[in-house]
Parts: structure tokens; sequence; C-alpha cells
């Protein structure tokens, strides 16, 4: 029961960067109906940013983030500006496009911070929390807290304000929004910016868990990708279920099947999607892409 | 309005997210197309990861060549000609690792540095072999003794020694018998849980526990929580640098105490960095190069490295550093020979190096012997064993 509980626990704070990767990904679909290719490298972009200005700036480890998440939706901004031309002209062209972008920040994060990467030290060094034995990582908490309060942001925004009452308008047809005065191009602007945003907030929460490196990216972009296939793409709902589900999985897959556990994983992960192809949480509106 | 049917982003997605993973930029390097020649530079390739999680090893290595052949071309190279060192990046892949073997074969490099993986330099080898080019690696798997290649030498020891050493310190002489064994199924990983198995197995002891994790996990609580539950003295730990500090560190952070071990990964910088000195702190080491402060030779090899680089030097610098110091040597004794001239040559060099005196065997292993350390206060300090 012991070990149930700790690998669930364990499996829990991954999952939430997951389940943030995961958002990021459906965010830029459900408004673009685009599949970002880059933005495990804007994760691993945030993560780098989120340690520099913690590490070496010395800003407080939640406001390094904040920061971070400033440069990336930057980054974002202009990604989405160069691809503005291509919007509903030549869609696969877009996607090549992201991954171009992807190769791009990956290289200049190897020009600026090296190929070797970096540990970073966890902004909380209390002991672990010990309940009934499970142990508790004081850091998982700050993450699951973290996580949670900008799920509830994002969901607030997408369905309270008008600014995000306008992009589930593109979303679901973008030239009626148009004809209703609805700006397509900055609600994609904002939507590829928000989703930078997201990745440098799970790349910066992730940093102290793993050790930074210019080809991390890769590794989360699929686990976050397949997230969000999981809960069903372009949901947000079903961004949140899909990681933690994911990183659940992986822990469990890890504790019963010890070195095929990736093999596992994605084995699960094909049958749900074969036996409900839209996802979890799949939602035939978004239909743009 | 261009509508795209999801099953088909899905699948394009997934491809092309799959593709992403499996394969990495072009490697750096000449790209002139000469074949071996006995004028101009001797051409020498690094081929190593200069980029991905195991790229701080690549950095290493390249560094302690560059160093050596530095060195070499200020002295006026060999027998007068100069050494050209290029260096290549395999990411830690061993499929690029071959096609890198077919690029340095056809282009005129007459020895190899590299790698410090033990897969990519099982999977390159018989590319090597028949290209004859002598490769020395910083691999110290058995499965790459195995590969039975004339032309493949090692400038350490395989795993067996590393941890028959362990196990010497560990068992014979501070009695600690109660182990468990967390390792990747990584080629190292593997090797060194088979090398440290049988050396246990020899004294008539069992692993109280055996955990096995991929090579890019990054959640160890199932196999963590499994080993705390059976209270070893000793965790033995057989991945590479990185995925050992995270073992280490959520280790301490699960409440497991016991004392920590394992092979050379576990004495770098990137370990430390990555566990938190804390949390390493007792870590017991198996390493040929336990400190730049060992001999007049490892205190002249760190000043020059620190020199060039403004960085200490450690363990694999050190290991490329003697590998092309041993070629460059065969290759002045040879007269600048190449290929099976340039193996028998190296075989038959004795080389006085950082590592040891090193002295080849049939299988390509150079170096024969360990020595144990401990991380005291962040640092790693040589232990007196009996």
């Amino acid at each position: 029961m012991q070990v149930f509980l700790q690998t669930l626990v364990g499996g829990l704070s991954f999952g939430a960067v997951y389940a943030l990767v995961a958002m990021g990904f459906s965010i830029v679909y459900r408004t673009m109906g685009l599949v970002n290719f880059a933005h495990g490298q804007v994760v691993m972009v945030g993560a780098y940013a989120a340690s520099t200005f913690y590490m070496s700036s010395r800003l407080p480890f939640v406001l390094a983030i904040i920061v971070a998440m400033v440069v990336t939706g930057l980054i974002a901004l202009v990604m989405e500006r160069v691809l503005r031309p291509l919007e509903n002209k030549d869609f696969d062209l877009m996607l090549i496009g992201t991954i171009g972008f992807g190769v791009v920040l990956e290289s200049l994060a190897t020009i600026i911070w090296g190929a070797t990467g970096r540990a970073v030290p966890t902004p909380v060094g209390s002991q672990p929390l010990d309940v009934f034995g499970v142990r508790i990582r004081t850091y998982s908490l700050v993450v699951l807290g973290i996580a949670a309060v900008a799920t509830v942001l994002l969901l607030i925004f997408l369905q309270r304000t008008k600014r995000g009452a306008a992009m589930q308008a593109v979303a679901m047809d973008h030239e009626a929004a148009t004809a209703v005065g609805i700006h397509v191009g900055r609600s994609n602007a904002i939507a590829f910016a928000i989703g930078a945003g997201l990745a440098a907030l799970a790349g910066g929460l992730v940093g102290p868990l793993l050790y930074v490196s210019p080809t991390m990216g890769g590794a989360l972009g699929i686990k976050g990708f397949a997230a969000a296939i999981l809960g069903g793409f372009g949901n947000i709902t079903g961004a949140i279920v899909g990681g933690l589900a994911i990183g659940i999985l992986d822990s469990f897959a890890a504790g019963w099947f010890q070195g095929y556990s990736d093999l596992v994983v994605f084995l699960v992960f094909t049958v749900i999607v074969m036996v409900k192809p839209t996802g979890l949480f799949g939602e035939r509106t978004v239909s743009r892409a | 309005m261009i509508r795209f049917r999801r099953g088909r982003v899905v699948a394009s997605a997934l491809a092309v997210l799959a593709v992403g993973v499996g394969s990495a930029c072009s490697a750096p390097g000449s790209s002139s197309n000469t074949n071996a020649s006995t004028t101009g530079p001797i051409k020498m390739a690094v081929v190593d990861a200069q980029s991905g999680q195991l790229s701080s090893l690549g950095a290493w290595e390249y560094k302690g060549a560059k160093l050596a052949v530095d060195q070499w071309n200020a002295k006026g190279g060999v027998n007068g000609r100069k050494i050209q060192l290029d260096v290549f990046d395999d990411t830690g892949d061993p499929t690029i690792g071959t096609n890198l073997a077919r690029k340095i074969a056809s282009e005129g490099y007459v020895a190899m540095i590299g790698t410090a993986e033990s897969a990519v330099t099982v999977a390159m080898a018989p590319v090597l072999q028949q290209a004859k080019i002598p490769s020395i690696t910083s691999g110290q798997s058995p499965s790459i003794t195995a590969v039975k290649s004339p032309f493949q030498f090692l400038n350490g020891p395989t795993s067996t020694t590393y941890d028959e050493t362990l196990a010497k310190y560990l068992v014979d002489q501070k009695d600690l018998k109660s182990i468990a064994f967390i390792s990747n199924n990584g080629s190292y990983g593997k090797g060194e849980h088979d090398a440290f198995g049988k050396a246990l197995a020899d004294r008539g002891i069992k692993p109280v526990d055996d955990q096995v994790v991929t090579t890019d996990q990054k959640d160890f609580s199932a196999a963590l929580t499994s080993i705390r539950q059976k209270n070893p003295q000793v965790l033995f730990v057989g991945t590479e640098e990185v995925e050992a500090g995270l073992i280490v560190k959520q280790a301490r952070e699960l409440g497991l105490n016991a004392t920590v071990a394992g092979a050379a990964p576990m004495g770098t910088t990137v370990y430390l960095q990555t566990s938190g000195a804390a949390n390493a702190e007792g870590t017991v080491v198996s390493s040929p190069y336990l400190s730049n402060d060992t001999s007049d030779a490892s205190r002249s090899f760190a000043q020059a490295y620190k020199t060039a680089y403004n960085e200490d030097a450690e363990l694999h610098g050190a290991k490329s550093f003697d590998g092309t110091n041993i070629f460059l040597t065969a290759m002045k004794n040879s007269n600048a020979a190449t290929g099976q001239q340039l193996a028998d040559a190296i075989r038959a060099t004795k080389y006085p190096g950082l590592l040891g005196t090193f002295t080849f065997d049939q299988t390509g292993v150079g170096i024969h012997a360990t020595s144990i350390g401990v991380i005291t206060g962040g640092k790693l300090i040589a232990t007196a064993t009996s």
C-alpha cells in the first residue's frame, strides 16, 4: 500500500508538469488548428530562462518563472508573426515552420547556455512531509499548487473574459469571427503567447525536478503531446486529466515493468486512443484543423 | 478555410515528434574528403555526444583530447606532421554513431577518440574494424570487449574491474552485506548491474532488491520506495551522471539513508550538482582517477587544463588525454603507421598515464585497477583500501 501511494504521489508532480505542457499544445491547437512542434523546445527555453534568473540574477523562484514566461511569450509572438502569412493558406508549411523554430531554439540554447546542461537547486529545501509513511516532497506540493492556480486562471480567462470568448469564437469559425470584428491574427498571437507562457511555467517548475539541458524539450514535448491527445486534443480539461494520467501511468509502469516502462506507457496510450480516437474529452467542435 | 481531419493531424504530428526524438542535427566536423595519406596533417576524430543528456561527457572528452593534441602540435607534431583533431556529435545515439563511423572512414581519419558511451562504441566497432581504424573508448561496459575487435581499445578498466574493487571495499573491508541495486537498462547500466552482481555472487551475496529503470526515466518513486522497505545498508547505483544524481536526490527525499555506491559517474561534478552536495555526501566511488592531486603528472595535467579551459580537470578529460597521448606515442614509434600496424603499435605501447600505467591486453583493456574514493564535504577524497 505504501509503495502504491508513494508511486501515486511521485507520478502526480510530473503529471502536473505534463498537464501544463499539454495545455500549451491544446490552446494553440484549439485556436489555430495547429500543432506547435516547437512547444517542447519552448519548455526547454523556459526552463533555462527561469533557472538563469533564479540562479544568476538571484530572483525569487516564482518571480524568475514569471520573467521566463514573459521571455517565452515574446518568442511566441515572433513565431506567430512569422507564421501569420501562412495562416489559412498552407497548413503543412506552418507545421514545418514550427519544427524549424524548434531546431532554431535548441541550437540557440546550446549557443547561449552550452550543451552540458545544469542542475537547478530546489527552492524549498525543507524536509519531505511524512504522511503515514508516504514521503511527500515539499517541492511537489509547490508544483501541484502552482499548476492548479495556472489552470484555474486559464479557464477563467477562456470562459469568463471577452478576449477568451473571442478566442473560442475564432476556434469555432474564424470567418464568422472576422465578420463580427474579431481580429483573428491577434487572437492567434495571444493563443501562441499563452501556450508559450504555460511552457515556460512547466519548464521552470520541472527544472529542480530534472536537469536542464538543450535537449530536455524532446522528452517533455512528446509526453505532453501524448497527454493532450489522451485528454482530447484542444480540450483544456482533457489536457489536465491527460497530463496527470500520463504522469501516474509512467510512475506505475516504472514500478511494475521496470526497464520496459516506456514501452508499456505507449502501448496503453495506443490502446486508449484506438478505442477512443478523440481522447477522453474529445470535442468535435474544434474542427478548424 | 482549410480543414484537416483530426486523425491526419494527429498521425502526422506523432510521426514528426517520433522523427524529432530519433534524429538529431548533423554532426559538426571536417567536410573534406581525403583518404589517409603519408603527407599533410594526421587526421584524428573525436566522436562523442556534444549535445543531449550525455553531452557533459563529450565536452570533457574533447577537451582532454584537444589538450593532448595541442601539446604535441606545439612540439612539432608527430615526426614533423601536425595533428588535425575534428569533433563529431553522436548525440549518444548508436545509429548516429554508426553513420559517423562510415563518415570518418571515408574521410581519411586514421584514429578515433571516443565514444564515452558503451552502446555507441559497440555499435561503431564493426565498421571501424572493417575500415581498420583504431579507436580508444571511455566506455567501460564488458560488452565492448565482447565485440572482440582488434581495433578497439579502452582507456580505462571495464565495469568488472570497477565493481570488483567496489565489492572488495564494501563487503570485504567494511562488512556491508545488505545491498540493493538500482541500474538503468542501457548498455552502461546493464554492464554495471551484471559486473557488480557477479562480484557479489562470488562472495555469496544476493542483492536485497534489484530495480531496473529506463535511461530517460525521471521519477524513481516506485523503485526507491520498494528499496526503502528492504532497508539496505548500501544502495548501488548503476547509471550515468545525471540519472544517478536524480536517483540519489529522490532517494534522500524519500528517506532512504543507505550508503550510496557506484563507479566513475558518481565522482563527477555533474553527479554532485544534480543530487546536491548534502545528498551526495558519503557516496563511495570506484574510479581509476580520483583527484588532480595524486601525482606530478596529474597536477601538471590539471594545471594545463585549467589554463586552457578555466575549469577543473576530471576523470573523462584525463581518460581522453591519456588515450590521445597513447595514439600519438604509438604513431611516433611506428613512424606514423596506420591501420593494422597502428593497432599493433598501440597494443605494444606501455604508457605511464594519469590513470596508471597502460598495458594493453588482448581484449584491448589498458588499465586493470581502480581505487576507492568517498565524497566528503562535497569533494571526492581517496580512501585507504586494504
